[in-house]
């Protein structure tokens, strides 16, 4: 329990946040706010009758996302650790349930929700919080041992395998690739030999190769990234539309509210595809500020793994920025044809309740990560610490 | 504790493992500064043309059609109108199940379920479900609240007075373009210029005119005025029909022609239809024969012969000729006359339209002057109605002696009954051929005068003496002995001459049984204000074109005349009173005594318009009815100016464009209907 940390009388003063990161990941909500109800008024109105219909929604999102960053920045991350197995267990039964008919909702061809009344839940994008918590623990446990291929990799290739298999049944390439990339992120921090690392990518990529040779839609997808425009009216629709809506913004856009490509030329305007919209009515300036966001993200990210007193705290905090960026990267990658097409959405801008809210939640542990040890008292305390610590360890492998 | 391991302050991350994180972070950020480096690309270098690809597919030309021009006759009445109607369309991408559309919209509108859900299929976005539908058939598809049907206001042709001049007409399809007759002719004056617009699209094609754009500035199409008079083509198309069905023919054809000016007043065919409600069966109905076919007219030719021959003073009023006492070899032929004559004079040989006189006196005039006397009266050349498909007929010149003999009566030879009716007129203008007309006038919606036919002289065919020669010679035509005592009217001197041609056999190459009955007559023949002509194709129960033609002109000669306001020549109401010595049909100035014995006790019709003489000088008519009070337009713009006028039965001259400036004659002026007034435009500056 609390007692065990070291400082735990201390806690009830309130955690150090950090404002840069807690204002981009607030900023990026807002933005996501705006260009949500921006990109699916029209046609929320012409489906659904209520052109508020998705800003509705993806406010609900966001203020149950606040709660969770609240809850999480409060529980402090070090807490969630002896959580990682039951959460982990939970996300594994919430991906199997998603496979069950009756449960699992269909749409579009992929079965990638629960469906409650009122709320449905994404179990990959809790999956993914689940898997970077999980490994985090994992790695910081057996220390220096994940060096040794049978403690430290063999074991998390296995689980990730697992989760894998699981995400390609629903399917959903996209998460199974994020969680691939991931683990090989946290496993790299964490000291694994480059060999088994890169073995393991030249042993992936027969599998990826057939799982979209063999899939019609993943290999539609593939040939429009390589030539969009060659099949503008087939599988390179969403990508040439994309295309034309980014580069229709010029450099300070048409103005929010003004794009025109989202009038059904381009689907999924406010979910994979929002990236298009910003780039439309923001231009330029728009898509700069976004990626700078993100950049700041990991900026801070980065810093706060570097700053952290131990090894799960570096994990974790690496771990979700990894997953902020990379998702971001990648689907800004999509929206401009540098890669195929995946199904993964804007961190924090995109349509989707379970992605936003398991976001800020893990942007909720970040900042955790980023307060340092919650009996520090302040942030300097808890860098002198650190180094002490670091110190320590170095000495330990000089020996 | 387990937990404890993985949270131990004295596993602060390595040096190594550090630099490993630092090396990831930097490895996001530059990834990131690679997707910047993409959108400046997208945005900065390319944008240019990706703009251009995305307006191409969301910036629409939008063609706004015009409204098709109307067809007005002489006086303003509407003869072909556009009218908005709904069609329906469907967008089949937004069904799910197509067969089940195609089945629940095929019911009420009557359409074949297979062929509908077949084209359906076919079309990605769009396709025409029906078009110009009922308002029955829009209320029946609206309840029945199928998602993707919409409906689009299509205009439609709509013509009011139904059969009338329906063949001269013409016809316009679905797609709104004329497919026949003046509808063809002026298919692009009609059309009007459909506005394009750059209108903003959906993805789905609707249209988006959200982003203030203009107002449609569609620009309706030009009206069309007729010379056509829907009165005369009533009663004509009236005494046609009853002509045709009397005489159990197959069709027939009619023509009213003023001589002074070449406008056709009238221009039936029959049998007739009904434009607004087509069918198939009749499609020979459609064919505008009076003005397009060509015939061989007949005996109603000897008239031009003698003209000919008494312009070349080849042939004297009195100069008899031996009518072979009616059967005359020429070479293996015999030519036959219907009764036996022995000698005959000019006037004599039309007045019993003798074959024989007719091809002596063409020998006298000889062969080449025949044919150009023929031409010279119009005919071999189109008579210039502008219709598509125009009939030109042809005057082969005679080599054999044959040929040369029948050509005198009108066989060997064709025409159109425009042609026969025009060539007429000229006998009826004092030798002065006039260009035939239908068209007055093409003015656009702003008042633009296209087209503004005015009369053309074509040619002096004759002296204007040898033409009252033979003017006064076909008076006797009407004439007990003459061959249509039944074209006689009793209020007016008529000239006019039959004819009965045989027709030609087109497989047996020679005549057949059949026979085309026609009969011309100038009416009145003192000064014709109206060259009838009716053609009767087949009849059955008489083939003599004094028969089965004549009555049929005399019905339409005695409801034109007064119509056209034309004096009687025989005054029958003040049969006491001495005949004005002045030629009728022009301004009469009534003598003193004349006068003074109107105004009085006496209320005949003569007697109102004598006192509306005394108010006004401009009074021109003798017929009260006939006269009006110009209007008042200035400052009305050039259509509504030309619409009022033709509403009060006058004749707009406009020049320049806009307004209405100055007029003339002064508003207020009482004068004759169908009088020009001119009128002054000019734009607001």
């Amino acid at each position: 329990m609390a007692t065990g940390s070291p400082r735990g009388s201390a806690r009830v003063a309130p955690p150090a946040v950090d404002p840069i990161l807690l204002g981009a990941v607030l900023s990026l909500v807002t933005l996501g706010l705006v260009m949500v109800y921006s990109s699916s008024a029209v046609t929320a109105q012409d489906r659904l009758g209520d052109s508020f219909h998705y800003l509705w929604r993806q406010l609900t999102a966001a203020g149950l996302g606040l709660v969770a960053m609240a809850v999480a920045l409060r529980v402090g991350y070090r807490r969630v650790a002896r959580f990682a197995y039951p959460v982990l267990v939970v996300a594994v039964l919430l991906l199997v349930a998603v496979l069950v008919p009756g449960l699992g909702t269909m749409v579009g061809g992929a079965k990638r929700w629960i469906r409650f009344p009122g709320v449905s839940i994404q179990p990959a994008e809790v999956a993914k919080l689940a898997w970077v918590v999980y490994l985090s623990y994992s790695l910081a446990k057996k220390r220096e041992k994940v060096a040794l291929f049978s403690i430290g990799f063999l074991p998390h290739l296995a689980v990730a395998g697992f989760l894998v298999v699981l995400c390609m049944l629903e399917p959903d390439f996209g998460s199974a690739v994020t969680l691939l990339f991931l683990m090989f992120i946290l496993l790299f921090a964490a000291g694994t030999k480059l060999s088994y690392l890169v073995g393991s990518v030249l042993a992936v990529i027969p599998f990826a190769y057939t799982a979209i040779i063999r899939s019609p839609y993943r290999f539609a997808r593939w040939s429009a990234f390589l030539d969009p425009w060659a099949n503008r009216r087939g599988s390179g629709y969403q990508v040439t539309e994309s295309l034309m809506s980014i580069g229709s913004g010029g450099l300070w856009g048409l103005g929010l509210g003004d794009g025109r490509q989202k009038l059904f030329f381009l689907p999924e305007a406010h979910t994979d595809f929002i990236f298009s919209i910003i780039g439309e009515e923001l231009g330029l300036a728009g898509v700069a500020l976004v990626v700078t966001l993100y950049g700041v993200i990991v900026w801070r990210g980065i810093r706060a793994a570097l700053a952290a007193s131990e090894p799960f705290g570096t994990y974790l905090a690496l771990g979700i920025t990894s997953a902020i960026g990379f998702q971001a990267v990648v689907n800004m990658a999509v929206a401009m044809g540098l890669a195929p097409t995946k199904g993964l959405t804007l961190p924090f801008i995109s349509y989707g309740g379970s992605s936003l809210i398991v976001l800020m939640g893990a942007a909720g542990l970040l900042l955790s990560v980023a307060a340092g040890s919650p009996a520090a008292g302040n942030a300097r305390g808890a860098e002198r610490q650190a180094r002490n610590a670091r110190e320590v360890s170095a000495d330990l492998e000089a020996a | 504790m387990r937990d404890l391991k993985a949270v131990a302050v004295a596993d602060a991350p390595s040096k190594w493992m550090r630099f490993r994180v630092f090396l990831l972070g930097a490895l996001f950020l530059s990834l990131l500064g690679g997707i910047m480096a993409k959108a400046v690309h997208l945005q900065v270098v390319q944008t240019g043309w990706l703009r251009d690809m995305a307006e191409d597919q969301y910036v629409r030309q939008i063609d706004i059609p015009a409204r098709r021009g109307d067809v007005f006759d002489r006086r303003g009445t509407p003869l072909a109108q556009s009218v908005e109607v709904d069609s329906i369309w469907i967008d089949p991408s937004s069904s799910t199940n197509l067969a089940a559309t195609a089945r629940a919209l095929a019911k009420p509108l009557g359409l074949d379920r297979e062929e509908l859900a077949a084209r359906l299929v076919k079309a990605r976005r769009f396709a025409w479900v029906k078009r110009q539908a009922t308002p029955a058939e829009v209320a029946a598809v609206t309840a029945l609240e199928i998602e993707g049907v919409g409906f689009t206001k299509e205009p439609r042709r709509f013509y009011p007075q139904r059969e009338l001049a329906a063949q001269l007409i013409g016809l316009v399809g679905t797609d709104g373009r004329g497919l026949d007759g003046l509808e063809k002719a002026f298919d692009d004056v009609l059309t009007g210029q459909a506005s394009q617009l750059s209108g903003f699209r959906d993805a789905k094609g609707r249209k988006l005119l959200t982003y203030g754009l203009d107002a449609p500035l569609e620009r309706q199409g030009a009206s069309v005025t007729l010379t056509l008079d829907r009165q005369l083509q009533y009663v004509t198309e009236k005494a046609l029909g009853r002509a045709v069905e009397e005489a159990k023919a197959t069709a027939g054809m009619a023509v009213v022609l003023d001589p002074k000016t070449g406008q056709v007043l009238a221009l039936a065919n029959f049998p007739r239809f009904n434009p607004n409600a087509l069918d198939a069966g009749n499609s020979g109905a459609l064919r505008n024969r009076a003005a397009l076919d060509t015939f061989e007219p007949g005996s109603t030719f000897k008239s031009f012969v003698v003209a000919a021959a008494l312009e070349e003073k080849e042939v004297k009023e009195d100069d008899a000729f031996f009518c072979e006492n009616g059967s005359w070899a020429v070479g293996r032929h015999t030519i036959h006359d219907s009764h036996p004559h022995a000698w005959l004079t000019a006037q004599k040989i039309l007045q019993v339209s003798s074959n024989i006189g007719a091809a002596k006196v063409a020998q006298a005039l000889g062969r080449d002057r025949l044919v150009d006397y023929y031409a010279r009266f119009g005919f071999g050349e189109r008579a210039g109605l502008a219709l598509p498909g125009e009939g030109r007929g042809s005057v082969p010149y005679p080599k054999a002696d044959i040929t040369f003999a029948t050509q005198a009566f009108g066989q060997g030879l064709t025409a159109t009954a425009v042609q026969v009716a025009a060539a007429y007129g000229a006998l009826a203008n004092g030798g002065v051929l006039m260009r035939p007309y239908v068209v007055a006038r093409v003015v656009d919606p702003d008042g633009l005068m296209l087209v503004d036919n005015r009369p053309v002289e074509v040619r002096r065919v004759v002296s204007e003496r040898t033409a009252r020669q033979v003017v006064a010679m076909l008076e006797t035509v009407v004439e007990k002995e003459g061959t249509a005592p039944r074209a006689r009217m009793d209020e007016y001197r008529v000239a006019g001459k039959t004819g009965t041609a045989q027709k030609a056999d087109p497989v047996a190459k020679g005549y057949s049984d059949k026979r085309i009955a026609s009969f011309v007559g100038l009416v009145p023949a003192e000064d014709p204000r109206a060259v009838i002509l009716i053609v009767v194709d087949e009849p059955k129960t008489d083939v003599y074109g004094g028969l089965v033609a004549a009555p049929a002109f005399k019905e339409i000669a005695a409801e034109a005349m007064p119509y056209l306001g034309v004096p009687p020549s025989r005054p029958t109401v003040a049969t006491s009173a001495p005949v004005p010595a002045e030629r009728p049909g022009e301004p009469i100035d009534p003598p003193e005594a004349l006068r003074s014995a109107m105004v009085g006790p006496a209320k005949g019709p003569l007697a109102a318009a004598f006192a509306k003489l005394e108010t006004s000088e401009t009074v021109t008519d003798t017929a009260g009815e006939g006269s009006v009070t110009v209007p008042d337009l200035s400052g009305q713009v050039g259509r509504a100016a030309v619409v009022r006028l033709l509403g009060v039965a006058l004749e707009p001259r406009l020049s320049g464009s806009g307004r209405v400036v100055s007029q003339t004659p002064p508003a207020g002026t009482l004068v004759e209907k169908g009088t020009w007034v001119t009128l002054q435009l000019a734009s607001r500056q």
